[in-house]
């Protein structure tokens, strides 16, 4: 007992409680939930610096010390001191981005073409993509999506207060090298600058929603018309006969980027957005869109395509409102982030998505040209 | 393994102090050098070969060096062999492919025809711990310490996982003593968990979240000048706090075993010229280069002019030391020119005669423009940067929106309490190294509970000094 009055001691058993302590209640918890010991049982069977790096991911993803002071630690840094961590950036008058998206867009450019030769590049991939699908009679139409801070840089920072949307100097390039191969591609930069600048003094609702990264209703609205619009000044679609009708369908969305704060009770703290959504009916039935295989447009894309269509309210998102604007039914495919390579591989695997189509919308949101999950492969279509 | 990871502070650690104190003394080292090996396969298996080889090489040719009857001749080449074998390993692992790209550049220049460059992974803390071995061999030659009394003793020195990766760079003599014996008191253990909680804070709570506003900032195209200059501001309170950070954890995990390493900063950026920076920032480097490079290439006692160019060229190689890159060079002539202008003028900066404040502030201000060599990606990024700090550049279209991502009232905080701490006189591992009284005990553990939690939450980690 003498040794608690002295505070070197007490400094040392703390320090050794801490040290001695988390990994003994781990063991004991997973001892008591009989799922083995993980410290003994994920020990990588042949040591290598991958199965190590993945050993101590696995320990450090398990532990309840970390689990139990991650929330209020992020807590702490969101509530006081307006931090998001590595994700989110708290913005101006409610509005919240994406940190690895802006962190993009402001970058210096790196090369496309990396010194080993592996290509890495979105227009190469592209082209690659397009001559595969021309050799089966099928038109391939490109729809990159602003990242929200291009078109509301001024929602991100004061000093930007005056921009009502910028292009940064990779997506400009990769734009003009579309143009210099041909690459057919539908302008959304311009559409949702132009109705930012007509907007005025922006009492419409913005195009995107301020706490996630995707757009808004009205952006889905807005690119639908502009992708249909285009479509039709191609002459790749005919006039559909399908006659579609809408009715309003509001719903609460807490956004992604909040919930990249993985803080607790989060919804206690940020209310979830309002969003206004319309969904999509068949005008006959009152039944909401359904997509179809025998369409003849196929959308590929990212989340930007679920949003409000796989999502609550569903039948609302970008896929029902370019059909209603086509007057034609349209069949998707979506991959989560996968804009850039991961869908096509998708598509590669089930190339029944092919069949009857006559135009392929492939959409991809803008940081995907820096950031885009497992690059820009060229995937070969069977 | 890295320090401020949930495997080494909650299983390396509390296992390695179990056995060790569970051990007779006459096993310690055995276990040292064997946790070691552990620590240091971590990064890759395979690295530990290579240092096994290192060390059982230098213990040899410390054999050879000091075997009964050897003549100085005898010694000479012994010592020599040793040293060209030891740098030319560095040198294979750390500059061949700097060197095999120059060499192409060259001759892609003159029209001829390049090579094949082959691919090199650098081992982590090769420099480290060369620089360690290297030691034991140069004072073995010049008498200034007694061979290791066995391989055990020797390798335990090599491989001790506190100083092993990135330092401080700790001389054979120094510690020569203290492997054989060495006393465990609970006053050096406290002392010890005070300055590894010390150094644990500086890295998780400092430098990790100043680094996350120098990435930012140096990853930008052109950025704003204000942004470009807090950009650098932030990057000096990263490399030190991380820098200083880790050599602290490196003392206080050595009181934990009993040892006694020597500090490694003094408060750098409290410097009032670049001839008294180099005695705070990175002693152990500094003091190995005086004492091995400078002094062997004859230091002051060839003459004036050969005074400052033998400045000039322990600078440029240690600039070379922290990697392979032009901009390193460039790193090292700038401190090295400095530092010989200072010499000329009878060890006084070209501010000499400004108030301490402007002299500490001028010199400060020369270390940003040198970390900016240290920082950059290349040359070109180097100059980008240049251009952008002083306003000749073009701010990218998008750059000012760079703000919203640096300016955050939690970044202000840490740049504001990084910027006070490291120019306040009473050092934290100054404070640290005091008795440990109820106070500092009040304050320790809830400051060590924070930054677990800090660490916890951050997905960014990385120990710049590892690379070198």
């Amino acid at each position: 007992m003498n040794r608690l009055r002295d505070p070197r001691w007490v400094l040392i058993l703390s320090f050794l409680a801490i040290l001695f302590g988390v990994p003994a209640v781990q063991t004991i918890r997973e001892a008591v939930e009989e799922e083995g010991v993980l410290a003994v049982e994920a020990f990588p069977r042949s040591l290598s610096a991958a199965g190590l790096r993945t050993y101590e991911h696995t320990l450090e993803s398990a532990s309840w010390a970390a689990k139990a002071s991650r929330p209020w630690f992020q807590l702490a840094q969101f509530a006081g001191l307006k931090d998001g961590g590595s994700k989110a950036i708290v913005a101006r008058d409610g509005w919240y981005f994406y940190k690895p998206g802006l962190l993009d867009l402001v970058a210096r450019s790196a090369p496309t073409v990396s010194p080993a030769g592996d290509t890495n590049d979105p227009v190469v991939a592209i082209l690659h993509f397009r001559d595969q699908l021309a050799a089966r009679g099928i038109r391939l139409v490109i729809m990159p999506v602003p990242n929200k801070e291009s078109i509301y840089p001024d929602r991100l920072t004061a000093r930007a207060a005056h921009l009502k949307g910028i292009i940064a100097p990779r997506t400009a390039e990769f734009q003009r090298r579309l143009n210099d191969a041909g690459v057919e591609w539908i302008d959304l930069f311009a559409a949702f600058r132009d109705a930012r600048l007509e907007s005025g003094a922006e009492v419409q609702p913005p195009l995107y929603l301020r706490q996630d990264t995707h757009w808004s209703p009205r952006g889905v609205a807005l690119a639908a018309q502009t992708a249909a619009r285009r479509l039709r000044e191609l002459g790749w679609v005919q006039p559909g006969r399908v006659r579609y009708g809408e009715r309003p369908a509001p719903v609460q969305r807490l956004g992604d980027i909040l919930q990249m704060l993985q803080v607790p009770d989060l919804e206690q703290r940020v209310p979830p957005e309002a969003v206004d959504c319309i969904q999509i009916v068949q005008r006959d039935s009152g039944e909401p869109f359904r997509e179809t295989s025998d369409a003849e447009v196929l959308l590929l894309g990212d989340s930007f395509l679920r949003v409000f269509q796989q999502d609550a309210p569903g039948s609302a998102g970008f896929a029902a409102h370019l059909a209603r604007e086509l007057e034609q039914p349209v069949q998707f495919l979506v991959n989560d982030g996968g804009g850039s390579t991961l869908v096509r591989q998708e598509l590669s695997a089930r190339p029944a998505y092919l069949t009857g189509k006559k135009v392929v919308l492939w959409e991809f949101v803008e940081r995907d040209l820096g950031l885009g999950r497992e690059g820009w492969k060229q995937v070969p279509l069977p | 393994m890295v320090f401020t990871t949930h495997i080494f502070v909650f299983y390396f650690l509390p296992l390695f102090l179990l056995v060790y104190y569970g051990l007779p003394m006459r096993w310690r080292n055995l276990w040292i050098t064997l946790a070691s090996y552990v620590f240091y396969g971590w990064w890759e298996p395979w690295f530990v070969g290579l240092m096994l080889f290192t060390t059982v090489m230098d213990f040899a040719w410390g054999k050879v060096i000091t075997r009964p009857g050897a003549t100085r001749r005898q010694q000479r080449w012994a010592v020599t062999a040793c040293v060209v074998t030891n740098l030319a390993l560095l040198g294979f692992f750390k500059y061949w492919m700097f060197a095999a790209e120059t060499l192409n550049r060259v001759l892609a220049a003159v029209g001829a025809e390049t090579f094949g460059v082959m691919k090199v992974v650098l081992p982590i803390g090769i420099s480290f711990y060369t620089f360690h071995s290297l030691t034991y061999i140069i004072d073995l030659y010049r008498g200034h310490a007694t061979p290791a009394k066995s391989f055990s003793v020797f390798s335990a020195f090599v491989a001790l996982f506190p100083d092993l990766v990135a330092g401080p760079i700790i001389r054979y003599k120094t510690l020569a003593d203290q492997l054989h014996e060495r006393r465990h008191t609970v006053e050096r253990f406290a002392s010890g968990v005070a300055i590894f909680i010390v150094g644990f804070a500086k890295k998780v709570l400092l430098a990790n979240p100043c680094g996350l506003v120098a990435d930012a900032v140096f990853g930008t195209d052109t950025p704003q000048p204000f942004d470009a200059w807090v950009g650098v501001l932030s990057y000096a309170l990263q490399i030190y706090f991380d820098f200083c950070g880790y050599s602290d954890m490196a003392v206080g995990l050595g009181r934990m075993l009993g040892f006694e390493f020597p500090r490694n900063f003094d408060a750098p950026y409290r410097s009032e010229s670049i001839t008294d920076l180099w005695r705070r920032w990175h002693i152990s480097l500094s003091t190995v280069l005086r004492d091995y490079l400078y002094i062997a290439l004859g230091g002051n006692r060839k003459g004036e002019g050969r005074t400052y160019f033998n400045l000039a060229v322990v600078m440029i190689l240690g600039g070379l030391w922290h990697g392979a890159k032009w901009n390193f060079v460039l790193w090292g002539a700038f401190h090295g020119i400095l530092l010989a202008i200072e010499r000329w003028r009878g060890k006084r900066s070209l501010y000499d005669a400004l108030p301490r404040p402007a002299r500490v502030g001028a010199t400060f201000l020369l270390m940003l423009f040198s970390w900016v060599l240290f920082r950059a990606e290349n040359l070109s990024a180097a100059l980008d940067y240049y251009r952008a700090m002083l306003g000749l550049g073009d701010t990218g279209v998008a750059a000012p929106l760079i703000a919203a991502a640096i300016y955050t009232p939690y970044h202000a905080l840490v740049l504001a309490v990084g910027t006070a701490l490291v120019f306040q006189p009473v050092q934290a591992h100054d404070w640290a190294e005091r008795p440990v009284t109820w106070g500092r005990t009040a304050m320790l553990t809830p400051l060590f509970v924070l930054s677990l939690m800090g660490m916890f939450t951050q997905a960014f980690n990385p120990f710049l000094y590892f690379q070198f």
